[in-house]
């Protein structure tokens, strides 16, 4: 297929599956900020800014962060790219550039998201129907992917796609790993309870909450969380789990010369695959996790340089 | 809903000249005036809302989001009777041939101008004739793989054929996605009426582009100008619909002659070129240097025969208003045939005869500049003022090469719903014709429909509609 073609589904689809991960985010995080004790609400609603590395820019935009703030510069705000708004616009635009690519259901759910967006945002979300659009996001996200799993070709384009979806993935679990991880580790020392409630928000970010519980029961402690999202196969968010469907697509995917990613990915994927929750335990978490999130950049460069990379 | 009948002279689609409804007609007209105005509204709504999720709209660029723009859509069809279109058809056969036999015959052996039926100054100075396409020999001789001829009903009830669309005419994705519409919003009416199915035209344009090359499995791709072009949508349809690659000119490169997709998995050869960018912007090596749009080396590839464009270069010297009155010479100098459909009488202004008429009748005159296109530096006689008809006057005698003049037609109209319910509005026709092993074509075209009252404007920049056309499989219903 074109170059250009997959580059635009790759990214694509990692917009889309990034608008799902910032609804999450941001609604684990108001919630979080209601049961939160007024001193550490700050805290709580900083997350999805941190998580995104849109912290200084929201600075720059806004005086407060109230959670009206946050979900005007998280959802409708189009003067920085990271906005849901604007998430939502770029994958449009690539859908655009790939029509010919894309099957009409493909191509409906993600207008259909634009138009609704656009909609959305002249009538504005407050505290009070937010939850509504996240449910909004999460139910256009599965439409999207239940339109390409169900009406794609298995070509490249597809392959293409799905590539990015698991990129950014794993690049989100990484990084909500790593941030809320922290925090909760942080107040473990202060107050049970929170600490409870800190790990239970990570879970959920994920959307791994019920899986941990029907893994490893109501007990939440903080290396069998890791382990969870890091090294557990069957948590379709766990870096196993994406870094399986990489190295598996990247495997259908139609090869041309030797290729450079293969090798990157399989071998991150080996040292997941034949990880333990003791190696991580004993590295640092917070430093596994920076070396991971180095590493699955690295692959999604070499997949853009090998598969279309064409500047003379 | 009530119809309002036409304006007495004009040649109206569904009701004859005492108001009685034509034969094929009956059904469409019984369901109109058993429709709700409520239902029809809800309708029309509803139609707006699956264009706009079609994304098949208008991008306005510089403004803010919310500015993609629908042609407006009109839900009552034109209807064709079946007889009408058999000699439609047979008639755009003949013409789109002899185009094709003209186009190369004045980039090889000018029999037509050694026989002395056109000028040879008419052909070799027209600004769109290409010399760089003399002696290139193209497989089946075939120019205008794909032709969009514009045609308009006189009120003496007879199709004319306005203009020759040869070089990349467009609209043909309206024409099948208004189809789609209405049997969505109204299912019941196809029950009823005996309509010609079209959806197979991707198939036929696949089987023409394929047809175009001398290779038997020959790998197609639509060349776009890119997402900002309002034809993008077309492009990218046609493409999927026929499950070719949609290419820009970044994506393909030439190397020995030859032209390449890049590919994720390296160079991949391309046998035709549908492309829907205008020969001047091919190739920034032989056509405007500045064009971001092309593939630079394009011409020579295509020179040496590795490659097709479909439609070829040169093509835009036949669909010239200084050309066309001689198309019906045309059909008799190559096919030997009378030809089946009319042209527009016209007086070409460097004749001397021609611009002395001219000058005596100009307020029941058409002018045109010769070389013009989208209605500019027009001239319309009977709604002209004093002031622009003597200007007008000044023009013709200073530059009487330039201009072309054709008596004012009226359009034929057709029921159309609009603010005051449905009244008759103005309408023109583009039956899209497919030349490669044979000429084919779908029952039917892209009808344009003019919104305003009275209006002879079809076109979409200027508040045009447009509307589905149905051609009957008999002229009973």
């Amino acid at each position: 297929m074109l170059s250009r073609a997959a580059s635009s589904l790759f990214w694509m689809a990692r917009y889309l599956e990034r608008v799902e991960c910032q609804a999450r985010l941001l609604d684990v995080s108001l919630t979080m900020a209601l049961i939160d004790v007024p001193e550490d609400r700050e805290e709580q609603l900083s997350v999805p800014l941190l998580v995104t590395g849109t912290k200084e820019t929201f600075d720059e935009l806004y005086k407060e962060l109230t959670p009206q703030n946050l979900i005007d510069f998280m959802l409708l705000d189009d003067r920085h790219p990271a906005s849901v708004f604007n998430i939502i616009q770029s994958a449009r635009d690539n859908a655009l550039q790939v029509r010919g690519n894309l099957s009409a259901d493909v191509w409906d759910s993600i207008n259909l998201s634009w138009m609704e967006m656009k909609e959305l945002r002249q009538t504005g979300v407050t505290e009070s129907n937010a939850s509504q659009i996240f449910d909004w996001t999460r139910a256009r996200s599965h439409v999207f992917r239940g339109a390409a799993y169900g009406t794609l070709l298995r070509t490249d384009a597809f392959h293409f796609l799905r590539l990015g979806t698991f990129i950014e993935r794993a690049d989100t679990t990484a990084r909500v790993l790593n941030i809320r991880h922290e925090m909760a580790t942080a107040s473990a020392d202060e107050h049970a309870t929170r600490s409870f409630f800190e790990w239970t928000a990570l879970l959920h970010s994920l959307a791994a909450f019920e899986a941990y519980q029907q893994i490893y029961g109501p007990n939440i402690l903080p290396l069998n969380v890791a382990e969870l999202l890091i090294l557990e196969l069957d948590v379709p968010r766990s870096l196993h789990a994406c870094l399986h469907e990489i190295v598996v697509l990247l495997e259908l995917v139609d090869q041309g010369e030797a290729r450079k990613a293969r090798r990157l990915a399989n071998s991150l994927y080996a040292n997941i695959h034949y990880g333990d929750r003791d190696y991580i335990a004993e590295r640092g978490l917070h430093d596994y996790l920076t070396d991971f999130l180095e590493r699955i950049q690295d692959i999604a460069g070499q997949i853009q340089k090998d598969y279309m990379g064409w500047q003379a | 809903m009530l119809i309002q009948t036409p304006a007495d002279g004009l040649y109206d689609e569904l009701f004859d000249p005492d108001n009685r409804v034509r034969p094929h007609y009956r059904t469409l007209e019984n369901w109109l005036i058993n429709s709700d105005e409520d239902m029809i509204a809800d309708k029309r709504r509803e139609a707006d809302v699956l264009f706009q999720r079609l994304g098949i709209t208008f991008n306005v660029y510089g403004q803010d989001e919310g500015t993609d723009r629908l042609i407006p859509f009109d839900l009552i069809p034109r209807v064709i009777s079946a007889s009408d279109w058999h000699k439609l058809q047979t008639g755009l056969r003949q013409r789109v041939n002899a185009l094709n036999r003209f186009l190369h015959d004045i980039y090889h052996n000018f029999d037509i101008v050694k026989a002395g039926v056109i000028d040879a100054e008419q052909v070799f100075a027209n600004p769109q004739y290409q010399p760089g396409m003399q002696n290139l020999k193209l497989p089946r001789n075939l120019y205008s793989h794909i032709a969009g001829i514009d045609l308009i009903r006189h009120n003496d009830g007879d199709f004319y054929v306005l203009e020759d669309n040869l070089r990349c005419p467009s609209g043909v994705s309206y024409m099948l996605e208004n189809r789609r519409m209405m049997m969505r919003l109204f299912p019941e009416l196809f029950a009823q009426a005996p309509v010609a199915p079209i959806d197979h035209y991707p198939a036929l344009l696949g089987e023409t582009l394929r047809a175009a090359s001398l290779n038997p499995n020959p790998t197609v791709a639509v060349l776009t100008p890119g997402r900002f072009n309002s034809a993008y949508f077309e492009h990218a349809f046609l493409a999927r619909q026929m499950g070719v690659e949609l290419v820009e000119g970044a994506d393909l490169f030439v190397r020995k002659n030859r032209v390449y997709m890049k590919t994720t998995v390296g160079p991949q050869q391309v046998d035709v070129i549908y492309r829907r960018i205008d020969d001047d912007f091919l190739d920034p090596l032989s056509g405007n240097p500045h064009s971001m749009l092309g593939v630079p080396g394009l011409y020579g590839a295509y020179r040496s025969g590795h490659v097709v464009l479909a439609n070829a270069m040169g093509t835009g010297v036949a669909d010239d208003k200084s050309i066309y009155p001689y198309v019906p010479d045309m059909i008799r100098f190559y096919l030997n045939e009378e030809p089946i459909l009319k042209n527009v009488p016209t007086w070409q202004c460097r004749k001397p005869k021609d611009l002395k008429y001219v000058l005596e009748h100009l307020p029941e005159l058409v002018v045109k500049e010769a070389q013009g296109a989208g209605g500019y530096g027009m001239l319309i006689g009977p709604r002209a003022s004093k002031a622009e008809l003597s200007n007008f006057r000044d023009l013709l005698k200073a530059r009487p090469h330039h201009y072309i003049a054709q008596p004012t037609l009226s359009l034929s109209t057709c029921p159309t719903f609009v603010e005051q319910g449905i009244a008759p509005r103005h309408l023109d026709l583009r039956p899209f014709v497919l030349s490669g092993k044979k000429v084919q074509m779908v029952p039917g075209g892209l009808t344009r429909v003019a919104l305003e009252e009275s209006s002879l404007v079809v076109n979409s920049s200027q508040g045009g509609g447009t509307k589905d056309t149905w051609v009957l499989e008999d002229d009973q219903c």
